[in-house]
């Protein structure tokens, strides 16, 4: 019977301890960090060459649904009655709302160098120290809303622009499109200013810090956003019935594309996986 | 200011491939609710990281079409790049950047623009504006990673350490 996410402003007392408590035994397992190289490894950039899996390309939704899947399968081996929670920044937008709480995620950084020094995470707390990281600092960074040049959180409009885009993605698949629910959803964009962040770049943008960087899984946070970029997607194709993950087939030897991404029934690495077998997990899981 | 350093060494920037980073243990990821079998994640490195190879230096603000170097100093912090030319047809050129001497990995987008390892979720136009941001971002006190030894920069290498990162 498939589980249930649910919303992390609606979480009890007790569940939030539960989760909390299993993110930190698989941190003092080691297994957390891995996690943390697999995202580092699979962020490849669309100006370079090889194949994209993560970012930059149709397959972000389903790489990181199934990433989400194994993060969560190794939390419920530590606890059966976790399931990772989801973070709704349409409604739960204040620096002190939920996750944001100390009895979840802890608060944001401090001024002097953004260290997180509240909740469970907190470096002096002596359970979340950083091994995999882009700087030298061994503590969770956050910088809410980047003060020094002030951004806000995507909004419910931000998110309706993507939603009610009926393709799943266009060609030529990578950062560069204005169309395409996928991209809209991802958020990159060629404008420059604060227009240059949408929906879920936008969102690791306006946590800062650690989330900011390519060590963002360092973060907890980093479960919460995409259990909610994830819901989009089921959002979306309950919204434009029929419609599918693009393109369906891989683009053909002469196009720039070829070899580059991930078409419908095609492995995705570094899973043996396929979007299309990604497409519809209501056997696994649901959200509240 | 954009100013010439010249003879500024620079290492073998491409580097020796370490041995595979191990991702996630086949045991911390077996899905067995999808009954999906995990592959070994140390070959699908091999094909899946991408190698730092931008076409040519970029142009903009910060450094005009054609400049091979830049550096400065910005919040208190050195900043310089050195773009390293391509050393066959079968291979890019590449702009090695520091800050306060240690390697900045930048990854190049499709529309021109650069990304740092620092701000990953938005690219800027030319390499010196990433690594501009990317002080912004370190704030006081702290660094980039130190490279790891080895005979090369440790900068860049993608396979045992995938973009450079403390590990």
């Amino acid at each position: 019977m498939a589980y249930v996410r649910k919303d992390a402003g609606t979480l009890t007392r007790a569940e939030k301890h539960r989760f909390v408590n299993a993110l930190l035994e698989l941190k003092r397992r080691g297994e957390y960090d891995e996690f943390v190289r697999m995202h580092i490894a699979y962020f490849s950039s669309d100006g370079e060459k090889g194949l994209r899996a993560a970012h930059m390309a149709p397959s972000f939704l389903p790489w990181h649904r199934r990433f989400l899947l194994d993060l969560e399968e190794a939390l419920r081996r530590v606890d059966s009655s976790v399931t990772v929670p989801y973070w709704d920044w349409t409604r739960d937008r204040t620096t002190t709302s939920a996750p944001w709480t100390a009895d979840l995620l802890g608060g944001n950084g401090r001024r002097s160098d953004h260290q997180v020094m509240t909740g469970p995470f907190a470096y002096r707390e002596g359970n979340w120290t950083i091994k995999v990281g882009v700087t030298d600092a061994p503590f969770l960074t956050r910088d809410f809303g980047r003060p020094r040049a002030p951004i806000d959180l995507p909004t419910k409009t931000d998110l309706e622009w993507a939603l009610k885009d009926p393709a799943y993605d266009v060609s030529p698949w990578d950062s560069t499109v204005t169309r395409g629910f996928r991209n809209k959803l991802e958020g990159w964009s060629t404008g420059r200013g604060s227009t240059s962040w949408r929906n879920h770049n936008r969102v690791h943008r306006w946590v800062g810090g650690t989330m900011l960087g390519a060590a963002s899984v360092n973060d907890p946070v980093f479960w919460l956003l995409h259990a909610f970029v994830d819901l989009q997607w089921h959002r979306w194709q309950h919204r434009h019935r029929g419609a599918r993950y693009l393109p369906a087939t891989p683009p053909g030897p002469h196009d720039k594309q070829h070899g580059r991404i991930v078409a419908r029934h095609e492995p995705l690495p570094p899973w043996d996986v396929t979007p299309d077998e990604l497409e519809d997990v209501g056997q696994i899981y649901r959200y509240s | 200011m954009v100013v010439s350093v010249g003879g500024a060494p620079v290492g073998d920037a491409d580097g020796t491939p370490g041995p595979g980073r191990p991702g996630p243990s086949g045991t911390t990821r077996r899905d067995l609710a999808l009954g999906l079998r995990a592959c070994a994640l140390t070959a699908a490195l091999a094909s899946a990281v991408a190698v730092f190879r931008p076409w040519r230096p970029g142009a903009g603000p910060w450094n005009a079409p054609g400049d091979a170097v830049f550096a400065q100093t910005y919040r208190g912090r050195r900043i310089r790049g050195v773009w390293i030319p391509a050393r066959s047809a079968a291979e890019g050129g590449r702009w090695h950047v520091t800050v306060d001497g240690r390697p900045l990995h930048l990854m190049r987008r499709a529309d021109g623009t650069w990304l740092s390892m620092v701000d990953h979720y938005c690219s800027y136009r030319t390499p010196l504006e990433a690594a501009r941001a990317t002080v912004d971002e370190l704030g006081p006190g702290r660094l980039l990673h130190a490279p790891a030894p080895g005979p090369a920069d440790g900068g860049h290498l993608h396979m045992g350490h995938p973009h450079g990162v403390r590990a």
